[in-house]
């Protein structure tokens, strides 16, 4: 894998750091150039999909990232 | 299916409501927001705007018109992409594109697909030893953790957890195509 792939991968999760006073990005986006944002796009949104599709509830590892949120579990 | 149809239950703080809401709302948020990819963190301004629709849910008006709070949801995702565009001064987005991605908001929702679960599934438990490990860690962290850690619980490099990872992925999108699954052209890439 190139390091672009390794970093497309990691920015694609749903990991994201807790929020303070603004958003805050997945670390490694900010070392994705335009063309490497867009895949990493296209493959959060692939993968969203297959997270529901193994979910008992339908949700993906985002509604779950929101949920853990709205609870305070995050 | 009109996703308002859980809303009642939203507003009176039913967090199980707001999941069902979010199986089929999300898709149609995280596409309305995808001609901002190149300059903004989409999945982070998704994660908030989910979060805000849940929190001003109750002011929502009814307008006589089907999944009223998926298209609040995108105005709302809209809104918070713009400020992000501001914040972090990167060129604008193509307006035009905006207003599509707000029309987007009308599509109906499409309930999961059972057959397309169990495939996948199927699929999913095919998988060897440490690409599943891979997979499974993602998947039980829900976004709680990043992927540096989600290796070390495994005893594996970042590098070895990536690479399972991609390995889970592009398996699983090997065994749709052997099954004549249409697929995501990203998924196995």
């Amino acid at each position: 894998m190139t390091d672009d792939e390794l970093l497309i991968e990691q920015v694609a999760s749903a990991y994201r750091p807790v929020p303070r006073d603004e958003l805050r990005y997945h670390p490694h986006w900010y070392d994705l150039d335009g063309a490497g944002r867009e895949r990493a796009f296209a493959r959060a949104r692939a993968l969203r999909a297959l997270e529901a599709a193994l979910d008992p509830d339908g949700l993906s590892t985002t509604a779950r990232a929101v949920l853990a949120r709205i609870t305070g579990r995050r | 299916m009109d996703l308002d149809v859980h809303l009642a239950a939203i507003v009176a703080g039913d967090t199980r409501a707001f999941g069902s809401w979010m199986a089929g709302a999300e898709p149609r948020v995280r596409d309305s927001l995808r001609s901002f990819a190149q300059v903004i963190d989409v999945e982070a301004v998704l994660q908030e705007t989910l979060l805000r629709t849940w929190q001003v849910a109750p002011r929502l008006i009814d307008d006589g018109r089907p999944d009223g709070l998926v298209r609040m949801a995108i105005r709302i995702g809209r809104n918070l992409a713009v400020s992000e565009l501001r914040r972090t001064r990167a060129a604008p987005a193509d307006g035009d594109e905006l207003d599509a991605a707000l029309g987007a908001g009308d599509a109906p929702a499409s309930a999961p697909d059972p057959m397309l679960r169990k495939a996948i599934t199927e699929c999913r438990d095919k998988l060897p030893g440490k690409p599943r490990q891979a997979l499974d860690a993602r998947l039980a962290s829900a976004g709680g953790q990043d992927d540096s850690d989600l290796a070390s619980a495994l005893h594996m490099t970042l590098n070895t957890f990536l690479q399972n990872f991609t390995r889970a992925r592009q398996l699983i999108a090997d065994c749709l195509g052997k099954r004549g699954v249409a697929i995501d052209q990203e998924l196995g890439a």
